[in-house]
């Protein structure tokens, strides 16, 4: 149907625009009981094994880099819908909106990260032991020499300082312009930010590909793989869309914009989801046979403990249950056409993305076997505890603002918004 | 109206000026219970289907199988091929590896894929379809330009002409028409028909030249199509390259290669001699060995004495060669000549290079007052191996592969290379060593020695060091003792065979013994028979 013939917007104030009472309820708990849990979690890993400090680090980064992928899919999300001048996404865009702006308390949350590296050597970054340690891997000292202009502490944490004041930027930019829309109407607001997407888009995967080698790469320092950053993007912009779908059911199921978000809408992020699946097996697959065929010492270091005994189960874990269980299940669209089943599939790729990440760092931790199950235990402790409070900082945020960008000027064309 | 009415009723269509009167025509033809339904505009129009109460397609589930399909097909064809009917090793990988497999899947169910779309679309729309009753109608035309039309066809279950016309006739339409037969000709133009003999005809002709081709003689030179196919630029083992200063078409390997699994701390078991010893006597040489297992070793003697020694070295090469050079020639004492083999720790030095330079015309004196390097080295004395019988097994196998072309089977020097060198006369072919001579025993030719001769060479015989595992290495070491001791044991060697066996072999040899004594017997018997018949047939 034409949006012509589609009712009109509710008005700006409607109670279908505000954060439902029962949501705006749990802000606090979820934010003092997510900290507690991720507190515990991170204390519970610090005390196992050996090299305990650093796995209850590699614990801490790998809830970080599991919520910092959510958050800036959810900024990309907004990016590329402005780039591209969507219509449809408008009912949704705000809830990323509202995530990205995240990135702040990530921001906050990282600083452990950089702290554990200047506390001396013999941290979670292996590259900080110096030249001898990439000697004693068979790395010779020229080579290596050169890698640790690169890796080291202080440039380390000015780039680490340089990506966040990136994304703050551009989070804060795209948020403040909408919230302003909210109370303006003002159409240049939106000719504005479509102008600055372009630039935001190439700023945001710059950054991005580099703090996924410096973060997550590097955790493994004789190793890199160009592809990462994609890899780590692939597996960002996946959890997005799965997070949008969950957050608008479970709004709709709250009472918010239950006319705004359709169907239709939910197909969309159903296909995306589908698409994004199949994005992440072809970007992970590409860079596994590059190494695996090339067979080249230094390269397949980072896969070969990734497919021996335990790892080699969690390898195989994520290729039918990462890949194939969503892929098959989201294809048919009488799935994407139900929104309860849109929304347990999001749930359930968001579940299967930390296992993806967890895959990437938790084997680059030094020891056998590190954890065991307690470890496991203590690792899920702290990634719920850190996602619980981030949702709660979200619901605040929420709650002071509208859940719907109320004065888009698109706003009408995306409830209106059908596919054939 | 009327004079159409013996001609075949098609169907009835009605024109519309705007999308909103075609969408509330097509709803009420919808809702009048009509299924043979059709609309047709100049561009998409959202939402017609629904309108139209068009069921979903099937389409998806032809894609599906197509894409299954393409995958299927793939991943067949490639472990058919690469597995089953021609398995061939592609970078070393297994005959069946499925991350290699994966690419051409997905392009196949990618391509299936499309094609079950494509064509699928094809076949659910009755297409390709050249013409259609609607076209008989100019006003019909202006579909493709600013008119929507509505067609409801005579083949639907409730079509009944009037009421159509009349359901029709109460929205807001101008028009409404009866589709009848097309009373133009159906036959084909006739310039259809040429230019499709023309195509066929035209397409022959390459089959035609191909077949002629294949059945006819021609004095002309082949024609390659594809030059660098039939002729491979890439350069075949030991042919001739301009591209490297050396002229060599194989690279050797760069000094300190250590091929997989060959990574060995152990220095005596890659070079089968007591470094400890060498150390104390010689100990630039042990250092030498030691770089060369070892690049990244740091020597204890400084670089000016490091140098000298290397010169040093090189010259003793030089006489070592030219002394081998000499033996060539005369079948000289073995030891001395396997000096330029055994003391090649720089192995990229070759005997005739440093011929050439050294002249070697004053060498040979110098070789003979310091006893040859070969008779002074700390050989190890034993294998290093634990020996059983897979070790064994596989030291016969390479035997068998690398040694008996020259050696032959038995180890006694003939081999079939060597019959082959006989028959020509070949000159500069030496006679390979029989295995089974004294000086070759374990107590004058160490095991470490054998295993030092089998990677570096000796006279003619190449080093192996490059084509063999140095764990095979010593396995042939064991085996050519075992081999010696083949043809030359004797039954007192044997101290724990039980008696009963001992005897049994006693006997067996007594008897063998007899038996050839017989033959020999009969045969010189026979021999003088022979040659007193000639003679008392010459005497006669």
């Amino acid at each position: 149907m034409s949006e012509h013939n589609a009712p009109a917007p509710k008005s700006a104030d409607d109670p279908a625009f505000v954060l439902p009472a029962s949501l705006a309820a749990l802000r606090l708990p979820l934010c003092v009981v997510g900290f507690i849990l991720m507190l515990a979690g991170w204390l519970v890993a610090s005390k196992i094994g050996e090299f305990g400090d650093n796995f209850g680090m590699a614990v801490y980064l790998t809830a970080a880099v599991y919520c910092i992928t959510i958050v800036l899919g959810c900024l990309f999300f907004v990016l590329i819908q402005h780039l591209v001048r969507a219509g449809w996404s408008i009912v949704v865009r705000r809830i990323a909106e509202l995530v990205m702006v995240m990135i702040i308390p990530m921001a906050i949350l990282f600083v452990p990260v950089i702290a554990s590296l200047w506390s001396g050597e013999g941290t979670l970054y292996r590259w900080d032991r110096g030249l001898e340690y990439g000697v004693e891997h068979g790395l010779p000292k020229e080579v290596w020499s050169e890698k640790l202009r690169w890796l080291n502490q202080e440039w380390f944490t000015v780039r680490t300082v340089g990506y966040f004041a990136v994304w703050i930027g551009l989070a804060l930019f795209f948020f403040k312009n909408s919230v302003l829309q909210d109370k303006t109407g003002d159409k240049a607001i939106t000719d504005k930010m479509q102008y600055w997407s372009g630039p935001a888009v190439m700023l945001f995967s710059l950054t991005t590909t580099f703090a996924a080698f410096d973060w997550v790469m590097s955790l493994a320092p004789m190793w890199f793989s160009t592809m990462f950053g994609v890899y780590l993007f692939a597996g960002s912009i996946l959890g997005a869309h799965c997070l949008l779908a969950v957050s608008s059911y479970v709004l709709q199921k709250k009472g918010a914009m239950r006319d705004e978000v359709t169907v239709e809408h939910y197909h969309d992020l159903g296909k995306l989801i589908f698409g994004f699946v199949f994005f992440w097996t072809y970007i992970s697959f590409s860079q596994y046979l590059l190494i695996w065929y090339g067979n080249i010492p230094e390269e397949t270091e980072w896969f070969y403990v990734r497919q021996i005994g335990s790892w080699g189960t969690v390898a195989l874990v994520l290729i039918f249950f990462h890949w194939m269980l969503p892929f098959a299940g989201t294809m048919s669209r009488h799935v994407r056409r139900k929104p309860g089943l849109v929304c347990a599939w999001g749930a359930y790729l968001l579940v299967m993305h930390y296992v993806d990440v967890y895959f990437m760092i938790m084997p680059s931790v030094e020891g056998e076997s590190p954890g065991g199950v307690m470890g496991v235990v203590a690792s899920i402790m702290c990634v719920v505890g850190m996602a619980a409070l981030l949702s709660g900082l979200c619901l605040i945020l929420a709650q002071q603002n509208k859940v719907v960008a109320v004065h888009d000027p698109r706003l009408r064309e995306s409830i209106a918004f059908e596919n054939f | 109206m009327s004079e159409n009415n013996e001609k075949k009723v098609h169907g009835v269509v009605a024109e519309y000026t705007s999308v909103d009167t075609l969408l509330s025509a097509c709803r009420r033809v919808r809702d009048a219970g009509y299924v043979k339904t059709d609309a047709f505009t100049p561009f998409p129009v959202h939402g017609i289907d629904k309108a139209l109460g068009i069921k979903p397609t099937v389409l998806p589930w032809i894609v599906l199988g197509a894409g299954l399909t393409g995958t299927a097909t793939a991943l067949v064809m490639q472990i058919w091929m690469n597995t089953i009917d021609y398995p061939y090793i592609i970078s070393g990988k297994p005959f069946l590896s499925l991350p290699a497999f994966m690419p051409v899947a997905f392009e196949l169910t990618v391509l299936f894929a499309s094609f079950g779309a494509f064509f699928g679309m094809w076949a659910l729309n009755g297409l390709p379809k050249f013409s259609n009753p609607v076209f008989t109608d100019p006003r019909f035309d202006r579909v493709t330009d600013d008119r929507f039309f509505l067609y409801v066809d005579s083949k639907d279950d409730q079509f009944d002409q009037g009421g159509v016309e009349k359901l029709l006739g109460d929205t807001e339409t101008d028009y409404v028409q009866t589709v009848v037969d097309d009373d133009s000709s159906d036959k084909v133009p006739k310039p259809f028909f040429m230019m499709w003999g023309l195509v066929v005809g035209l397409s022959v002709i390459p089959l035609l030249i191909v077949l002629k081709m294949r059945v006819s003689n021609s004095s002309q030179p082949r024609f390659h199509v594809f030059y660098d196919m039939d002729f491979s630029p890439a350069k075949d083992a030991q042919q001739y390259s301009t591209l490297f200063r050396d002229g060599r078409a194989m690279r050797p390997d760069v000094p300190g290669t250590v091929a997989r699994g060959e990574e060995q701390a152990d220095l005596n078991y890659m070079t089968g001699i007591n470094m400890e010893a060498l150390t104390a006597i010689d100990r630039p040489r042990a250092e030498r060995l030691v770089r060369r297992f070892n690049p990244y070793f740091q020597g204890e003697t400084d670089s000016a004495e490091d140098a000298k020694a290397d010169v040093a070295e090189d010259a003793g090469q030089g006489d070592a060669s030219g002394q081998g050079d000499a033996d060539q020639k005369t079948q000289g004492s073995e030891p001395e000549s396997a000096a330029a083999a055994a003391g090649d720790d720089t192995s990229e030095t070759t005997g005739s290079e440093s011929t050439d330079t050294d002249g070697g015309a004053s060498q040979p004196a110098v070789a003979e007052e310091k006893p040859s390097v070969m008779d002074t080295t700390p050989w190890l004395d034993s294998n290093p191996l634990v020996l059983n019988e897979k070790v064994l097994a596989d030291g016969r196998r390479n035997f068998g592969i690398y040694c008996s072309v020259c050696h032959g089977m038995n180890g006694s020097g003939n081999g079939l290379v060597n019959v082959r060198a006989q028959k020509i006369i070949s000159p500069d072919w030496i006679q390979p060593s029989s295995l089974h001579q004294e000086t070759l025993y374990a107590d004058k030719y160490p095991d470490g020695k054998l295993f030092s001769t089998i990677s570096n060479g000796i006279r003619k015989m190449p080093g192996y060091s490059g084509q063999i595992k140095t764990r095979d290495r010593w396995a042939i070491v064991a085996y050519v003792r075992a081999l010696q001791l083949s043809q030359n044991a004797s039954i007192e060697q044997f101290k724990d065979i039980d008696e009963s066996e001992r005897a049994k072999v006693l006997k067996e040899q007594a008897d063998t013994k007899k038996a050839l004594k017989e033959k020999a017997d009969a045969e010189a018997k026979a021999a003088k028979e022979k040659a007193d018949a000639e003679a008392a047939k010459a005497s006669t």
